[in-house]
């Protein structure tokens, strides 16, 4: 290692431990993660004959990293960020979303999704196409639904723009399944989905996403003052670690609980992990046929002859 | 001995486009020729891209397939390994490596272990190779040439260099993972390689040539850092991470002699000693395997099922208690 380098790694701790917690086992090298998802989306995006990308930008740590890592894969003259604001999120997430287009300097557009809802769900005191008990839909209904008008939005103007979808998802929700399947976590490719939060935390610090979306605590913005945190009922560095050591380095529960975790929250996400399995694979297809996709018709998504061009 | 000019094709094959990958192959066979190399490495599967699943039938070629001897052709007073998948008369499919010389397919080692754990699956699509043998150059020396996961096994380079390799090449498509915060290169994969084949080249005391690919696969993407060590285990060499590049390294040939007359491990290998006792561990397995088979059925109570299982499991004979 040079000592460039050296001074490289210090900076970015440094960094860090001012603007978020850092479990030391979740540490990565931010320049070769960067390295990686960079070459990534520039890869999907060719083997699939495209040179456009685009992507729904929140106002999240996530969907700012990625906007970033893709602006740097193939420009942000390339790039698409489509804000979707419900009537109800708030307004800081819209503000810090611009941030990052002003920042990148790529094309936005912003799509109201308060109306696509309200035909659904109707609002006060008319109901919409789900009839009187829209209405009283609960908040589950509402953000499902709310993230699947977003994927709506986005693969129409995928067409429109000429782009390929790019996934915000990350490692620690997609394990929790703390997402909406045909949803927010929709999408043709994923640059960070095997990174958890606390290490989109590490690479976001590492390419520049503004400081005020590293620091703002996570949230899906569903209801005013929701955040993940808080619904969850474990922070994001202790969730992390508990599925590093649970999913990457294969610990038993009773190595687990060894290590400090609390029994119960051990059991907890384990469950949660469990139950949302069906959310991160193809729905089964039942074997019939002498050759069956993704059971033994076994070919590269991209390989000659599957590019759009 | 004369100094020996390496280059190494650090590459990004495009997965399935034999047509394009051959001809990348022959465009850098060019370009090395004329930086004066005398050997050229490609990766592993350089010609037809790793993640190919189902797709190896279709890309596959003969020893006797003109693209090959095509490429073979273009060698002319040069030593050039590449690799591609090769199908056999009986239409197993290998991953190969082949030597090309003077115009011609010299040798062709076939993988002999075929990773299929964790990401890798390439026993469901290959066969392994039977053969481990060193093959000798018309650069004069012997060559000692694996594919990737041969050298996550010991026999592997120790054979080789019993066998008279001078220069072990180890030509991979190892995906990077396991992004490591603070060490040498910020990659688990990577610090693992180096320390493998730094530590090859010292105990076999000869060069080691390690050519990794790099670009990406599907999700996968191959981290390069392609590297030439000397015979005393010092790294001479080493390609940046990911960094598609011809690169072009000297080493002199006479450093083998050299480092064997002050460091004659080669010379103090046992290989009768290993052989005895390989056959000795050999035949205990087969002993514990005739016992398990023939053991009492179970609920039996003085053999507790759990230990006859372990037993099993790790294939060694049960200690006298």
């Amino acid at each position: 290692m040079t000592p460039d380098e050296n001074a490289d790694h210090s900076r970015t701790a440094e960094t860090s431990s001012r603007l978020f917690e850092l479990p030391p086992e979740l540490a990565i090298d931010a320049e070769v993660a960067r390295r990686v998802t960079v070459g990534f989306i520039r890869n999907q995006l060719r083997q699939a004959g495209f040179e456009r990308a685009l992507l729904g930008l929140s106002g999240g740590i996530d969907s700012a990293l990625v906007a970033f890592l893709a602006a740097e894969a193939i420009g942000p003259e390339r790039l698409l960020c489509v804000l979707m604001p419900f009537r109800a999120s708030s307004a800081g997430s819209v503000d810090d979303a611009r941030t990052v287009v002003e920042r990148l300097g790529c094309a936005s557009e912003l799509v109201d999704i308060s109306p696509m809802v309200d035909g659904y769900f109707g609002r006060e005191p008319d109901p919409g196409a789900a009839g009187m008990d829209g209405l009283e839909a609960s908040q589950l209904r509402r953000g499902n639904f709310m993230a699947r008008q977003r994927m709506c939005v986005l693969y129409d103007r995928s067409v429109t723009w000429g782009g390929l979808v790019v996934g915000t998802g990350n490692k620690t929700e997609a394990l929790i399944g703390y997402t909406t399947l045909f949803g927010d976590s929709a999408c043709a490719f994923n640059p960070i989905g095997d990174l958890y939060k606390s290490q989109v935390r590490q690479v976001a610090a590492a390419v520049g996403v503004p400081e005020q979306i590293i620091r703002k605590a996570p949230s899906a913005d569903l209801w005013p003052g929701q955040t993940d945190e808080a619904e969850a009922g474990f922070t994001y560095p202790e969730l992390d670690r508990l599925l590093f050591w649970m999913i990457d380095k294969r610990r038993t529960d009773e190595e687990l609980v060894a290590m400090g975790f609390p029994p119960a929250t051990v059991e907890r996400v384990k469950r949660l992990v469990a139950t949302s399995e069906f959310k991160r694979q193809v729905p089964p297809v039942a074997k019939l046929g002498p050759r069956t996709t993704g059971v033994d018709y076994l070919y590269p998504r991209r390989r000659p002859g599957s590019a759009r061009r | 001995m004369k100094p020996l000019r390496i280059a190494l094709a650090q590459l990004a094959p495009r997965l399935g486009v034999l047509e394009e990958n051959l001809a990348r192959h022959s465009a850098l066979l060019t370009e090395a020729r004329d930086a004066g190399a005398g050997l050229v490495v490609f990766p592993e599967l350089g010609l037809t891209g790793y993640q190919l699943q189902d797709l190896a039938a279709e890309v596959a070629m003969r020893r006797d397939d003109p693209r090959l001897l095509g490429l073979a052709a273009e060698t002319a007073g040069l030593s050039a390994i590449v690799s591609f998948v090769e199908e056999a008369d009986d239409h197993r499919l290998f991953i190969a490596a082949a030597l090309l010389e003077d115009g011609e397919v010299r040798f062709v080692h076939r993988k002999l272990f075929l990773p299929t754990y964790g990401l890798f699956d390439e026993r469901r699509f290959f066969a392994a190779g039977d053969r481990l043998r060193t093959v000798e150059s018309r650069l004069g020396i012997r060559l000692g040439i694996a594919l990737c996961e041969d050298f996550w096994h010991m026999a592997v380079p120790e054979t080789l260099a019993l066998d008279g390799a001078q220069v072990l090449i180890n030509v991979s498509s190892s995906p990077g993972r396991d992004l490591a915060a603070i060490n040498e290169v910020g990659l688990g994969t990577a610090v693992s390689w180096r320390t493998l084949m730094r530590t090859y080249a010292q105990l076999t005391t000869s060069f080691t040539i390690f050519c990794n690919r790099v670009g990406m696969d599907e999700t996968i993407s191959f981290w390069g850092g392609s590297e030439v060590v000397s015979p005393s285990g010092e790294t001479i060499f080493s390609a940046p991470l990911f960094d598609e590049g011809l690169y072009i390294v000297d080493v002199e040939l006479g450093d083998v002699r050299r480092e064997r007359i002050g460091l004659p491990l080669l010379r103090d290998e046992r290989p009768e000693l290993h052989l005895r006792e390989l056959r000795r561990i050999l035949a205990e397995r087969t002993e514990t395997t005739l016992e398990v088979a023939s053991e009492p059925p179970a609920g039996h109570r003085s053999k507790p099922k759990a230990r006859s299982g372990k037993s099993k499991a790790q294939g060694r004979k049960p200690r006298a208690r």
